[in-house]
This record gives C-alpha cells, structure tokens and sequence, in this order.
C-alpha cells in the first residue's frame, strides 16, 4: 500500500492539470482579496450604517480577519467544486488512459489499489487546504493587518483580533471535514461512473443539491440534524457568540461516518467489478 | 503447461462471449489465438490475466512467482506525461520492486528502446509504446506472457521487429507467450501452435503449420514465362507473364511448384500462400 500510495503522489505531482488546481485555488483567493480591497469599505459602510449612529467603532473593520473569514466562505462551494473536478481526475484519467488496467496486470490487489487512490485523495485535499489557510492568513494578515472581526449570523457579532484568529482556525478546521468529504464522495462517483465528464458533471449537482438542501427543512430532528447536507455547514456555528462545541463535534464524527461509508461504497463498487 | 485455461464461460448479459473455451501453452511456446474481431480474444486474455471473472471454468498457472503472468491487452496503457524510465520505475514500484534507474535503461535496451530520451512518453511512436508495454510487463520476470492484438497500428517495420523481438523472449528466456491477432498472417510465421476463436468457441487449434495449410487454397506466383506454362494453366489463371494465382487442388503445394521451375522458359522467385481466415471459421472440419 505504501508503495502504491507514494506512486500515486508521485504522478499527482507529475501532472500539469494539479498546477491547474493550484492556481485555481490562489486566483480565486486572489479575486477575494481584490473585490474586498475595491469595494470592501462600501459594503461595510452600508452594512453598519445604522450602528454608527449607536456605537462607536474603533479600528478598521476592513481587516485581515474578515478577509479571512470571505476566504472561509469560498467553502460553500467553489474550493468543494475544484477539489471535486481534480480528484475524481484522479480514477477518471486512469480509466480513459486504461492504466487501471496496466496497473492491475502487476501483482497488485484490486484493495490496494483503490486504498491507495482514497488515500491519495485525502492526502491532495488536505495538503491544498493547508495551502489555502497558510496563504490566506498571510496574505490577509500583511495586506490589511489586524482587528476585529465582525461576522452577521442571526445577528452582528464582534470578535477581538486574538478570539477572531482562533476561531476562524477552528473553522477552517471544521470545514476541512467537509472539504474531505466532498473529495472522498466525488471519487466514489468516478468509481461508479469512470467516465470524467459524467463524473464531474455528477459532482457538481451533487454539490449544488446539497447547499439547496442545507436551507431545506425536512420537517424531522433527526434528518435536520444528522443528514449529510445539514452537516456541511458546521464551521459556521465557530461564529456564534457560545460556540457548541459539543454539537459541532457530533456533527464532525457523524459527517467522517459518512465519508467512510462514502468511501466503502466506491471500494466495494471497485473490487466488485470487472476491469473492462 | 505453464497456463491452461480450462473450459471458461462468460456471457455479458444474455449475450454468450464465450463457450467453454480450453488452451494451453507450455514455458518456451508461442501460442497464437486468432479469431475475427468480436470473436471473444480479449475477453479470454482479461479472464487469464485475473482482470475479468468467467461465469465457469478455471485457469490453472504452473508457477509461485510472484507474478506469474505479465500482459498487455490492446494498446500498451502508459502514463503519458512521464518518460520512459519513470513509467518503468512507476509500475516497478507498485508491485514492490524497487528499480534504479541504470536497471531501468538496461531493460529499455532489452526491449530496444533508446535510453538517452527523456521527454513524455505521450511523444513516442506506437511502435515504441508496445515496446516499452512489454518491458513493463516483463518487469518481475514472470514466466508467461500474454499480449493482445499487439500489432494493432504499427507499420510493416514495426511489426517484423515486434515479432522478433517477441521470438527472442520465448528462445532465450523460456517464456511462455500466448499472443492474439485477427490477422492471420502476422500470426503464421511466429507462432508454434494456433487456436481458431470464433463466436466464443474454438473452432480448430493445432500446430501452425497445419492451420495454415487449412486456411490456404490458393499461392500467388511471381516469377517469369508464365503466359507459356502448362501447369499454370491447369491450376489457374495466369493474371500476366510474371504473376498468377493458383489453386493445387489434389496436388501438393511442393509437387506443384517443382514441375512449374522444370518447365523451360518458367522461372519461379517468390510464392506467397493466400492465408484465408473465413476457411477457418467454418464449423465443419476442412
């Protein structure tokens, strides 16, 4: 297995379309950094018109923090999108390039192989998701410097630099899980589907269906709580005044129960078929 | 034998691809199966190589290495955008061998690659592909080989060096080599015996000597003075004066040829059977 999950880092490395990826996730760090340089103050001018007349603000809220916390947001959807595409890139390609089967003409288990896949899998997401936190905080930090955060859940909540910096790492902790997730499901889908266009395609409903169904209530405890999409937003609840732990940790355990399951399935799938 | 497939079945759907389908092949043997397109080659080839599960039937390896078996079904499947000794260390290390890159190139040179590129091997002529496929399916010494329509897009040239080169593994390593085509003239003068596929039966198999004389009713002449043979006329229709077609009928090929090179004025230089693969298809004995 650790030889077949070393070749796999090795080719993943080798291709251009993983630079792509890189870059992808940079120019939208980028894009997010940009508009909020642009327009930022605008926006947060509007946003506390009517507190200004309240209160006294201190400091630039247009800070390195909330930047930060914009950059977070880019985990609703478009880091889950490109991490989806390029993973199940990963099966995909080697069905179209048929070196499944080359591979498998060696002495190596079905088992094995797509071990070492999902491995390789989680090992890419998060060693994209540590690039993305390390620039962020850098870039944000050294561009627009430090101060509080002011975040609108259910309300306006303020947080001093030091509680905003410790948060926001817990959240993007959090939504790594997530994150995690997305890719773990989005190579089972190239298990099931092994063609790419299909398969990215897939995901991408797959991803758009689960934030439709994040708002939708489903009229239970239990689905509202523990179904998957309901558990892909819990590194919001870092923004709350009281952060619940304890649920956010139930909910993290729960959706890593689901990536396995995710991940079983594809490997059964796997082992299953026939390599045609 | 080093392998035997015994009495494999496999239907896709309700669709039969293969019937009970036997061979065997022994350590040092060329063994060709041939058979039209759709005949059930590949699907076979996937069952020995542990890539597709047949319905019934077993088959049988006559070895404990480690890898028994090394293959190449159709097109050899390489990773494009890494070079020739990085596809080799790759595949090396993911059934645990641990290949340098001098052993690398010394297994290029067996298979007559160049060791000094080093560009993607997306760059390299198909030719150059089956080679380097079939120096990663020999990576790990197994004791069989078992290729797939190999001569599948290369040129004439490609194809005689391809058929020597799969010559010298079977003479000087003793390696078992099974090998498919539709056609069969690549097949004819490198294969010790032949089995016939069709419809997912084998429909004949023997040496290919034999096959060959079965599937052949008629030679192509060239040579000279054959408006003027009597011989020719009998046995065919000269096309000019220095090429016909001829069917021996009840005679033999040799006794056919030897009265046309006694007649004066006819000179003979080259005779080439006119391999008919349809002949062998036929269910009934011929």
């Amino acid at each position: 297995m650790r030889n077949l999950l070393s070749t796999e880092l090795f080719r993943i490395f080798r291709q251009r379309k993983t630079y792509y990826a890189i870059i992808a996730v940079f120019i939208l760090e980028a894009i997010i950094m940009i508009s909020a340089y642009m327009q930022g103050r605008e926006i947060l001018d509007l946003f506390l018109e009517n507190l200004t007349d309240t209160f006294e603000f201190n400091g630039n809220l247009l800070n390195g923090n909330l930047i930060v916390y914009l950059v977070l947001n880019s985990f609703w959807f478009h880091i889950p999108l490109i991490l989806m595409v390029v993973v199940s890139g990963f099966l995909t390609s080697e069905y179209q390039d048929r070196t499944v089967e080359a591979v498998l003409l060696q002495p190596v288990s079905k088992l094995k192989f797509i071990g070492a896949k999902y491995m390789a899998a989680l090992l890419f997401t998060a060693f994209m998701l540590a690039l993305l936190i390390v620039t962020t905080f850098l870039f944000a930090y050294l561009v627009f410097g430090d101060g509080d955060l002011v975040v609108y859940l259910e309300g306006l909540s303020f947080f001093e630099p030091h509680e905003a910096f410790s948060r926001l790492v817990w959240a993007f902790a959090s939504g790594s899980g997530t994150m995690l997730f997305y890719a773990v499901v989005s190579l089972t889908l190239a298990v099931l589907l092994r063609e790419a266009t299909a398969t990215w395609i897939v995901a991408a409903l797959f991803l758009l269906v689960t934030t439709l169904l994040l708002r939708f209530d489903f009229g239970s405890e239990g689905l509202n709580t523990y179904f998957f999409p309901k558990l892909t937003d819990t590194w919001q609840a870092l923004f709350y005044v009281e952060v619940p732990w304890d649920a956010i940790l139930t909910k993290s355990l729960v959706l890593l129960g689901y990536s396995a399951l995710a991940a079983l399935l594809g490997i059964a799938v796997f082992i299953k078929r026939d390599i045609t | 034998m080093i392998l035997e497939a015994a009495a494999i079945s496999k239907s896709y759907g309700s669709l039969p691809v293969l019937k009970e389908v036997s061979l065997g092949l022994e350590r040092g043997e060329i063994c060709g199966l041939i058979g039209p397109n759709g005949a059930g080659k590949s699907t076979l080839f996937r069952i020995v190589l542990g890539l597709v599960r047949s319905d019934s039937g077993q088959v049988y390896l006559d070895s404990q290495a480690r890898k028994p078996l090394g293959g190449i079904i159709e097109k050899p499947a390489l990773y494009g955008y890494l070079s020739a000794v990085e596809n080799l260390r790759v595949f090396a290390r993911v059934q645990g061998m641990r290949l340098s890159r001098p052993e690398a190139r010394d297994l290029l040179e067996q298979v007559g690659l160049p060791i000094d590129r080093h560009d993607p091997v997306r760059n390299y002529s198909m030719g150059m592909k089956q080679r380097l496929g079939l120096a990663i399916a020999l990576l790990n010494a197994p004791g069989c080989l078992v290729l797939d329509e190999p001569f599948t897009g290369l040129d004439p040239i490609g194809i005689r060096d391809l058929r020597e080169l799969v010559r010298q593994l079977a003479v000087e390593r003793q390696i078992g080599i099974l090998i498919s085509s539709h056609n069969l003239s690549e097949l004819g003068d490198l294969c010790d015996r032949l089995y016939v596929l069709h419809k997912g039966e084998i429909r004949h198999s023997g040496p290919t000597r034999e096959i060959l004389r079965r599937a052949t009713l008629k030679y192509q002449l060239y040579g000279r003075g054959f408006l003027g043979s009597p011989t020719l006329s009998e046995a065919g229709e000269p096309l000019s004066d220095t090429s016909a077609l001829i069917s021996p009928g009840p005679h033999s090929i040799e006794s056919l040829l030897a009265r046309v090179a006694a007649e004066p004025g006819v000179g003979l230089s080259a005779c080439i059977p006119q391999l008919d693969l349809a002949l062998l298809l036929e269910k009934q004995p011929v």
